[in-house]
């Protein structure tokens, strides 16, 4: 008695999906037996006497509705608490990093932000309209030049887009233009 | 010598015992814990001999056709549990979950243990912080209330770490599914509620509304409670048909709150659907009314039948009737939350009930407004449960005992005459 081979098992074991529900956009891959990467259709050979099988699907299909294939295994209640333990604490850890992270991040944009704000409260002498009201110093005669130039250096936008492909520019949009493709296009 | 699958012959012949071919391979764990400590010997049998040295056999162990029989002839005991149960733990070594050697497992048990510190620490801090803003007062720029919503902040997040830190403890989930969780303790209490919430309720609310108990009676509930009805020793689903003969007695109800403390609730009965010919329409009855009925998370039984006349009993049990002819009529059981007057540290003020009976339209059962009595003495919709009722062959016996008449009476639909129909030409019809 030969039991059917476990290498199919182990590759559809219940721990995935075993009949997923496919969206309307893939309706393509049913009706034809085939398992390719892209969910649009592509051209096969006319083949006469129906549709072309894919003989991998055929094969897994055969295999999963054979008397003697093993069914499914469940966990034991103690094996299902490990496994649960297992998860609670690999979720836990995720979580922790993914909150670290981010706070790393606000804490980098707070300094930035402070910064900045420090910058455009400044003239080249480096003194705020404070400073010079409290250590008794003339304000600029042309002060409003000064004060916050360097921040608005700073905040200019040239070459921020330096290297990004202009392709990118190009929106999202629900539905087609009025052409479709514009061959003349260039850079 | 030894065939393909020695463990599996094994297991088959139950003649002797468990033979170890293979040793049974401790995993190393990288942790830098000390090794656990050898299992307690609670057991009195150890891992390799079914047959006691001593004459007495244990009957969680025997696992043996012969010991079995042994066992009955000389204790006249049963074995308890399966024989696979029994072969289990009388051949395995017995280690605590905890400290089963798997690797990934003990790792992560490390986590869950430092989390529960870091948890266990919050709360600490935090109570610390309660203490503080209690004594101190408002802080500049804060008013009473404010101050007030700080400290009630604060304990709500202490409740939520209490949760939170023993929310990962596998042995928790696993006395909590076995129904041995304690109900005093904030963890059991949240994960029944959870469980509770996730199915049940989501019935009993379905049912409700569906039944239309909801607008008709009272106008909004939001469930906290959970119920369950039992009449005699049958347990009755939400909505189910209930015999006549059977809701003769009053029923039992378990009524299980998920916050902490006990409260005082009041237990009303009502049926909407009483006929009333002469307006052709339905009128309200009482079934049952009862007040100062005293519950809490680990008192959850009330019994409306040792309820006390005098100062909780109100409209004593009626048995529910419907006359033949008639549809089913709802029978929807309120749970209303009392008042607390004081703050949460001292006991519940209950209801005077002498003054309640004084008053005519909260003792009389026909055409018992529920919504006047909850608004009167600012009740709170906390739990609700439904049964129905139907004519059967014993509710004229039910009529007889309860002294009321018509238990000989009939309903039937009134005719109603058609249109008159005017018969049309000839020609219409090709």
């Amino acid at each position: 008695m030969q039991v059917p081979s476990t290498g199919l098992l182990r590759a559809f074991s219940p721990l995935y999906k075993t009949t997923p529900c496919l969206p309307w956009t893939a309706r393509g891959c049913v009706y034809q037996q085939r398992a390719s990467f892209s969910s649009t259709e592509q051209r096969q050979k006319r083949n006469k006497g129906g549709q072309k099988k894919d003989p991998r699907i055929t094969q897994i299909r055969y295999h999963l509705q054979h008397p003697l294939t093993p069914r499914p295994l469940r966990f034991s209640r103690t094996r299902y608490l490990r496994h649960w333990t297992i998860h609670r604490a690999w979720q836990l850890y995720q979580s922790k990093l993914r909150t670290q992270r981010e706070r790393d991040l606000e804490k980098q944009y707070n300094t930035m932000h402070a910064a900045c704000e420090a910058l455009r409260l400044i003239d080249n002498h480096g003194m705020t309209t404070q400073d010079r009201a409290r250590l008794g110093e003339p304000p600029q005669d042309e002060g409003g030049k000064e004060m916050g130039r360097l921040y608005r250096i700073a905040m200019l936008k040239h070459g921020v887009w330096d290297g990004v492909p202009i392709e990118y520019a190009r929106i999202q949009t629900d539905s087609p233009g009025r052409e479709g493709w514009n061959h003349a296009w260039t850079q | 010598m030894a065939s393909k699958r020695p463990i599996t012959q094994c297991l088959r012949c139950t003649g002797h015992d468990r033979i170890h071919i293979l040793p049974i391979r401790n995993l190393m764990t990288t942790t830098s814990e000390p090794p656990p400590p050898p299992p307690p010997t609670d057991r009195s049998s150890s891992e390799d001999a079914p047959k006691q040295q001593s004459s007495t056999l244990n009957p969680f162990l025997v696992h043996t056709p012969r010991t079995e029989r042994k066992l009955l002839a000389t204790q006249s005991q049963y074995p308890i549990g399966s024989r696979r149960r029994r072969a289990a733990l009388a051949t395995s070594s017995n280690i605590p979950f905890t400290q089963l050697p798997y690797q990934c497992f003990q790792e992560a048990r490390k986590i869950l243990l430092e989390d529960r510190r870091e948890k266990i620490a919050e709360i600490e801090k935090m109570r610390e912080r309660i203490e503080k803003a209690q004594k101190e007062g408002t802080r500049q720029g804060e008013g009473e209330g404010e101050r007030e919503h700080r400290v009630r902040s604060m304990r709500g997040r202490v409740e939520d770490l209490k949760v939170l830190a023993d929310i990962n403890d596998p042995l928790v989930k696993k006395r909590f599914e076995d129904g041995l969780g304690d109900m005093n303790k904030p963890i059991y209490r949240d994960l029944a509620n959870k469980s509770w919430r996730n199915y049940k309720r989501k019935v009993l609310l379905q049912r409700i509304t569906q039944m239309n108990v909801i607008p008709d009676i009272l106008p909004f509930i939001d469930p906290s409670v959970s119920t369950s009805l039992v009449f005699g020793r049958k347990k009755v689903p939400h909505g189910e048909i209930v015999e006549s003969t059977l809701s003769e007695r009053a029923p039992s109800m378990e009524l299980q709150c998920f916050d902490k403390g006990e409260r005082l609730v009041t237990i009303a009965v009502v049926n909407p659907d009483v006929p009333n010919v002469e307006k052709d329409g339905f009128a309200y009855r009482c079934h049952f009314l009862a007040s100062n009925v005293r519950i809490s998370p680990t008192e959850t039984g009330v019994d409306a039948a040792t309820l006390n006349d005098e100062s909780q009993v109100i409209i004593p049990w009626m048995a529910p009737y419907v006359q033949k002819g008639l549809q089913y009529q709802r029978h929807a059981i309120f749970i209303l939350e009392q008042p607390q007057y004081s703050s949460s540290t001292e006991p519940p003020t209950p209801l005077d009930l002498v003054e309640i009976k004084k008053q005519a339209r909260y003792t009389n059962r026909d055409g018992f407004k529920l919504r006047s009595f909850a608004d009167r003495y600012r009740l709170k919709p906390v739990g609700v449960d439904l049964f129905r009722a139907l004519w059967d062959e014993g509710t004229v016996g039910v009529m007889e005992r309860l002294g009321v008449s018509g238990g000989d009476v009939e309903f039937k639909r009134k005719r109603v005459e058609p249109l008159p129909y005017k018969r049309l030409k000839g020609e219409r019809f090709r």
